[in-house]
This record gives structure tokens, sequence and C-alpha cells, in this order.
């Protein structure tokens, strides 16, 4: 069980605030080649004759059953029961960078001694009452947090109205 | 606890006994008063270890912008001032010595002191930058000095759309979004420039109103809001309104109701319009007939509607201020002044250009003693000179190069930034004839190099502040971190100075506390109050919402007391510097200083100054996580202007034009129209004002056409990617 951190592209405008929330939380250093556990961009495209952005706000998914997790010869790299969230643990990670084989993503990075760095999901934030450092600073609700049973649900609601739009009462 | 968890919780930063961790209220005041949003800042063993914004918080409710939640590494910046220093090398070159206090404050006395006796008070310019919040303290400052000549970044943001505003409707008015049904965001990014201002156009929205767009480039808010996207050839504002105003005129779509009982000049305004038929508007413009047909349909038939005022996008051409008159004459031609929904005029300035619908004695107390003129600027600029309390020191180049209508000594700078001024190099140029430049900092700046005194400042993290919110409300912070190094906080400097100059004054003699005692009467709030409530905010019982109509029923404060079309204010500068009273539209580019052969010669129309969301002026560029999203200046340019040009992605380029040349790193885009460029400002490496004409200024506001160059651009040889 757990909570899963959505991304809604409707929402997003490419600020970085949600990056250097992330920086801010977890001591990044661009001067040591570090970058945010969140990737912004902007993708720009024309559609119509109009230029149209898409604005995008990437990190680790947090897979419900992660390939990273499988491959993880050290047990580095674990599903926390408790938030949802894919953890790892610095220590005992020996930079085998079989997760960044695996993950589909690209997520995993090392840091300068060879160890994995990524996105936890803020977990110990989670479990003390605080909300994931990116979604607690998202100034246009374009990242928000759900346990795992109010998106099912959601989802179901969404095609529910979906089958009723096309197939009416 | 096992060691291990406390060494987690410390690691994700959460507050409380076991870690040690402590969390502190104060505001950020990295941007312009308008904002200054409410932080939380988490604090171990003395020093900021993270930040977020303060939940519940009468302005920003808990949300910070991208600058904003990067306040850790902007406080922290390693080339942070640390100690008074005198300069020993050619100015420019930054090389200092360390001094003391003492020495800084004497030599610094005795220089303006001497400049004073020599030449006269005037002869010393007080300037201001950013930021902002002591400028009460400091415009008094200047005046007991002696020196009419305080001026700030004023003189180029904000206040042109201020001067259009009080010409027209007596006050300036903002867009009531909560009651509207329909938003013209006139020049409306929103998003990257004012990150709490998109909350209020959603919620219109999301209640089913519309949203008209008028901007150059594609942009966020274009996305997000637009149902009209108007986009139009940079600097042709003025065309758009009148020839709106042309269509709700034919159509009969006035609202005859506010028009015959609260506008003045109507019929000189009717007659003006005509020559803005759809056609023709469109030929100027570059918007297609339709379109502007059915923004000006939706507008004067929507009711309630309102529209956005530009801070400076709009002012920021040579026909800057009237393009701003002839889009406010929308409100009065529709109805939409001073009603529910519409454009409202706010409460009266409270603190530092915020109304906050209680009253104070701010304006009273920074413009005692205002000294007599001539004034910099005052005889060329005479319209800005009578709407504001301040020197038009875009006119500062001239003065200094001629010394006309008297010699200027002595610059004394709170956040000196020379990339301000348009012609960056010319102007240093002209600095260099001053005997005597003091710089007040934060940082080891490219301009703090130009002056003979650098004294180090402190950040709001490490004073005590005072700021004042709508609704009511007031906020006193102490320091949440001490000062770093030997740095003080601007105000302490300045009371520290006077002293040091023996200015007499009584309340600046005291100090901080009196100062703001005597700015709290009619408040109903007290210091020792606010000191109590622990760095939160708490609301004036004086607190009165305005209530839309109440302006007009009392009448406007113009000439006429109505809504002029044609302002009376303006009018009697048509003889001596041929100032229309009617919003007349001219091009921003045909004028002396564009002959045709040179529009010819360089048709790449560019903007210097389009927003990013991770900059603010160039207080960011040197902030390493936000300059980590963009490590090298670029300039967007249209996609196929530059493939035309054999120039791609990345490419180093040279813009050039007559006034100068920069080099940057291109970015290939369809978000801005072809035979547009434009660029963000502010970088030393970079700086897009070398670009930017010094005498090419509006002659209504004196605003520097910023948003209007002409120049052209080529791939550098060996600069690919």
């Amino acid at each position: 069980m757990g909570d899963l951190i959505l991304f809604g592209p409707e929402r997003c405008v490419a600020c970085y605030a949600c990056a250097v929330a992330c920086m801010d939380q977890n001591d990044v250093d661009p001067s040591r080649g570090e970058s945010a556990f969140r990737a912004v961009f902007e993708r720009e495209s024309v559609r119509g004759g109009q230029a149209v952005c898409d604005y995008l706000s990437v990190s680790c998914m947090h897979c419900e059953d992660p390939y990273c997790v499988k491959v993880c010869p050290t047990g580095c790299l674990r599903k926390d029961q408790e938030t949802g969230m894919t953890v790892y643990d610095h220590s005992v990670c020996i930079g085998c960078r079989s997760c960044a084989q695996a993950c589909p993503f690209g997520v995993p990075r090392y840091n300068d001694e060879g160890r994995l760095l990524k996105c936890d999901g803020c977990h110990t934030r989670l479990k003390a009452g605080y909300e994931a450092a990116c979604v607690r600073a998202c100034p246009h609700g374009a990242l928000s947090r759900v346990s795992k049973e109010a998106f099912a649900l959601s989802l179901r609601r969404k095609n529910e109205a979906i089958m009723l739009n096309l197939y009416g009462r | 606890m096992p060691l291990e968890s406390v060494q987690e919780l410390i690691r994700a930063k959460i507050p409380g006994p076991t870690t040690g961790i402590t969390v502190k209220q104060t505001f950020c005041d990295i941007c312009a008063p308008g904002n200054h949003c409410g932080i939380d800042v988490f604090l171990r063993d003395g020093r900021i270890i993270k930040v977020e914004g303060t939940p519940g918080h009468p302005h920003n409710n808990g949300k910070l912008c991208t600058k904003g939640l990067a306040s850790r590494q902007y406080v922290y910046r390693q080339d942070r001032l640390r100690v008074p220093l005198r300069r020993i090398g050619p100015r420019g070159e930054g090389r200092f010595e360390e001094i003391s206090w003492e020495e800084a404050y004497a030599e610094i006395a005795e220089r303006l002191n001497g400049v004073k006796d020599k030449f006269g008070a005037n002869s010393v310019v007080f300037f201001t930058g950013y930021s902002k919040w002591y400028r009460p303290f400091y415009q008094r400052f200047a005046f007991s000095f002696g020196s009419v000549n305080y001026c700030s970044d004023d003189s180029v943001c904000n206040n042109s759309g201020v001067m259009g505003m009080k010409t027209t409707g007596g006050r300036v008015a903002m867009p009531d979004l909560r009651n509207t049904r329909l938003f013209l965001g006139w020049a409306y990014g929103g998003y990257y420039s004012s990150h709490l201002s998109p909350n209020g156009v959603k919620g219109l929205k999301a209640r089913g109103g519309k949203v008209i767009i008028v901007d150059p480039r594609v942009t966020p808010a274009v996305k997000h809001f637009a149902d009209l996207h108007l986009q139009l050839k940079t600097g042709t504002d003025g065309a758009l309104a009148l020839g709106m105003a042309n269509i709700i005129i034919e159509n009969n779509w006035v609202d005859w109701q506010y028009v015959n009982n609260h506008t003045y000049g109507f019929d000189e305004y009717a007659a003006y319009v005509r020559r803005f038929d759809p056609d023709t508007a469109s030929r100027l413009t570059g918007v297609p007939k339709d379109l502007i047909y059915e923004a000006a349909r939706l507008f004067a038939q929507t009711k309630p509607a309102c529209l956005n005022p530009s801070g400076s996008t709009v002012a920021h051409h040579i026909n800057g201020f009237q393009n701003y008159r002839a889009i406010v004459c929308l409100l009065g031609l529709t109805g939409n002044y001073d009603v529910a929904g519409g454009n409202v005029p706010g409460t009266a300035e409270t603190y530092i250009y915020k109304g906050a619908g209680f009253p104070m004695k701010s304006v009273e107390f920074s413009r005692r003693g205002r000294p007599r003129k001539p004034i910099v600027g005052g005889e060329r600029f005479p319209l800005w000179d009578e709407l504001n309390e301040e020197a038009q020191d875009m006119d500062l180049t001239r003065q200094l190069e001629t010394g006309e209508p008297y010699p200027l000594k002595a610059l004394f700078a709170l956040g000196l930034n020379l990339k301000m001024f348009p012609d960056t190099e010319r102007f240093k140029r002209a600095l260099a004839q001053l005997d005597f430049i003091v710089d007040v900092d934060l940082f080891q700046t490219d301009s703090a190099k130009w002056a003979d005194i650098v004294l180090p400042v402190c950040s709001s993290f490490e004073r005590t502040d005072f700021k004042v919110y709508g609704g009511g409300w007031a906020q006193l912070v102490r320091p949440v971190i001490a000062p770093l190094y030997e740095s003080k906080s601007d105000t302490e400097i300045l009371f520290d100075l006077v002293k040091a100059l023996g200015i007499k004054d009584p309340l600046l003699e005291k100090g901080y506390d009196a100062c703001l005692t005597y700015m709290l009467r009619g408040s109903g709030l007290t210091l020792d109050e606010l000191k109590a409530a622990d760095n939160k905010p708490i609301r004036s019982p004086r607190f009165a919402p305005y209530v839309p109509g109440t302006y007009t029923k009392e009448g406007y404060d113009t000439p006429s007391g109505k809504f002029e079309f044609a302002s009376q204010v303006i009018a009697k500068y048509k003889e001596s510097h041929n100032l229309d009273a009617l919003p007349t539209y001219r091009n921003p580019f045909r004028d002396e200083k564009n002959p045709e052969e040179s529009r010819k010669k360089y048709p790449i129309v560019l903007t210097v100054g389009a927003r990013i969301p991770f900059a603010l002026h160039s207080r960011f560029h040197d902030v390493p996580w936000t300059r980590s999203f963009r490590p090298e200046p670029q300039v967007d340019v249209n996609r196929a202007d530059a493939e035309e040009k054999g120039i791609a992605e990345g490419d180093l380029v040279e813009l050039f034009n007559p006034t100068g040349r920069i080099r940057l790193r291109a970015h290939l885009t369809d978000k801005v129209a072809p035979g547009q460029a434009a660029l963000y400002h502010g970088y030393t490496e970079a700086n897009g004002c070398e670009l930017v004409d010094a005498g090419h200024l509006d002659p209504y506001s004196g605003f520097p056409a910023y948003k209007s160059n002409l120049c052209d651009y080529e791939k550098v040889k060996g600069g690919g990617r």
C-alpha cells in the first residue's frame, strides 16, 4: 500500500520550483555535477500552425514492482511498505549500476564516490507528517500526492464517465 | 531512538527536539514589494538548512516561487561582501582593500559633505536598486541631506503604468479577478513573474469565464488560459487598443451611462479612434481583423470585464506610456473602471507601494522636506516630474556627460546595478567622471567594482523588517540568523551615516524604532504589538475594505474629477514638449534613432527582459541552483529565421546594432514570431542593455525602449555546440 506522487501536465509551466525545492531538501550541489532528483523541461512542437509547449516535471516513478529493486544485489534498493516509495540505503550501495541498467526511465544517478543517488519520495518526511518537498513547493498544483486507493477510485470514476459518455444511459 | 533514526531525521530536516531543528518565520525580500512572501526558515546550529512557504500566510499561503525557494543559496552566496572595502585599482577592475566601518563612514562623510559644500547637495545623486524595503528611510535620508536627486529603478519599472492610470482615472486600478467574467490579459505572463497571480485566472476559468491574452510570444499563460491569443507585433499595443475602441464605438457597444456621466474628452477621443479602423489596426499590429473584432466584442459585451495592468512590459517602448493609456481607456469606454469585477482602484498606499486597506504615515515620512529643484530629468521629462517624487534617472547619462543644468559629482547607491542602464558601456564612461561613488550591496557585483567605497549589507533573514499585506495585515520580523560576516542592515547603515554626516533630522537621528513608530500613526497598530507577535502577521483594527463605486461617487483625482480620455495633466505639456492629451499612437521604431536605412539593415526586433522563471533581474545569475538550469545566457530566436542564417540550436551567436554587440547561445523556437528575438537580461557576460540606446526614451515617462531594439544576429565563427 502507500501513496503515489502524481504529475498533471495540464497544470505544469516548467517553473522549476519543484527542482529547487528538491535541491534545498537534498543539499544538491551543482558544482559537483549534481542535479535535482526531478528533471524539468519543456518540449515544443507545432500543432495546427501554432507553437505549443508541453511542460514536464519527471522523477522516479516509484514503480509498484520496480526492476531496480529486483536487480539490486545488495538490498540497497527496496520498496517502503508504509509510504509506497522506492527507497535506498546509501551505505549498502556497491556502485554496480545494475539499477541504472534496469530502470526504464533512466532515473538512477551516482555521486562522485559512485554510490546511488535518486529520489526517495521524501519518505522520512512523509512518515513525520510532512509533504514531499516537490509536492509541497509546486505553486500551480501540478504535483500532488494521493493514496493508491484514492487513485484507483478516481481512475475508475474517470473510466465510468468515459463509458457513460460513449454509450449513454 | 536509535542513532541511525536520529541521523535520518536530521538528514530529512525534520524539526523537533531530537534533531535540534527549529522553524522560524520571516519573509522573502528578493523581488518587488508586491510580493514578499512569508517564509518558514528551518534552522540548525544557527544556520539555514531549508525554507518553505509559510502555510496560512495572508499573502502566499504556503507557496513560494522558484527564486524564493532558492533563498538559502541566495543568502549564502559565495560572493557575499564581508567587510567594508576601499577601491585601490582602477574603477571596474575590482581591486579593493579592507577597511573598518569607522574609516568607511568617515571617508563617506568627508567626501559627500565636501561635494555639498562646494557644488551644492543636488550634485550628490542618491540611487536605489533592489531591494526596496528601506525606501521610505532612504528617500527621507537623501532629502534630509539636502539633495532632491533621489532616484531608483522606478525610472524604468512599473511607474509608467502608474502614471498612465493616474492621468486617466486618477488612481491605479487593479483587476478584480474574483468577481469578473472576463480577463483581458494584456502582456500577461503571470506564471514566471508573479507566481500567485495565476490562481485568480484559474478561478475565473473554473467559473466558465473568458480570457484573452495579448502577447507577441507564446507563453504558459497562452497555453493554459487563452480563449483568444492576440499575437501582436512588439510595441504596437496602442494601435491594437485603439483598433478595439474603434470596433466598440462603431458597433455602439459603448457603456453610454458611464461615458456620459463619468468621463471627459470622449468626443475628441472618438474622433481620433476613427483612424484605427479594423484594416488599419490589423496592418499596424499584425493581428488578423476577425481576432481584433472578436476580442473587442467579448471585452465590451461581457460584463464585468477587467484587464491586466502590465507592470512594465507595455511601458518599455518609446510609445509605451501612450500605449498603456490607450489600453486603460478601454476600461472607461466599457464602464469597467471602479466596478466590482472590473478594475478597482485600491486603497491608498499604506507602506512601500502597497495599499493594505489601513492608513500609515509612510508617504509623509519619506517625502518630508523635499529640497528644491532642478532635479535630474525634470526639464526633459516634465510629466514624470509632475507625477513622481523622484528623479528620472534615465537622464543621468546625459547630465553626467554635459554637466547641464549643473554638474553631478557623487553617487551614493544602495544596490547599484549598472546593467539597468541602457547602453551600459556609455553609462560607465559617464560615471567615470564622478569624484566619488559609494555602493552598499549584498554581493561583490560588477557594479560594486565601480565604487570607491563598498559597504556590506545583510539579507532580509538577518535584519528587522516590516511589511504590510492586502486585507489589513502587517508583519514585523526580527532576524532569524545573525548578520553574516561584518554586514549590517541598510537602515542601520543609513542611521550611522546620519550621525557621520551630521544630518539634522529629528526622527532619523533616533533610529529605526522611532521612525517606524511615527509611520504607524493612524494604523491602529503599535510597534510593541508587532514585536509581541513573534514574527507573525497581525491584522490592523483599522482595516476597511474598499467598496467599488465609492471613488466614482466622490469624483476622481483628475483635474476634471472624471475619467479622462483626454488628460488635462498631459495637455499642459503640448506646447513645451509636444505631448498629446489623447492616447495617440506612434510607430515604436520610426523615429530619428531608427532612420529608414537602419530599419532595413537591422531587421530583427529584440526584446530585452523576456522573463524566465529562475531569475530576478541580475540577482540569481550567481546562485548555483538556479544558474544550473541554464548555465549560459541564451537568446530565443525564431526557428525559421535562424535556419535561414545557418544557425542551429545552441550555436554561439552575436547580436549587434549601432549601440553594441553581445554573444550568447541561440535557442530556436516557434514561440517567438519571425523577425523577433527575446532574451533575459542582467548577465554580466551578455548584458542585453548593451543593445539598448541610452537616448531612445519615451518622452512621456522617460522609460527606455528595452523591449523594442532593432538589431541583427549571426553565428560566431567556430561557435557551434
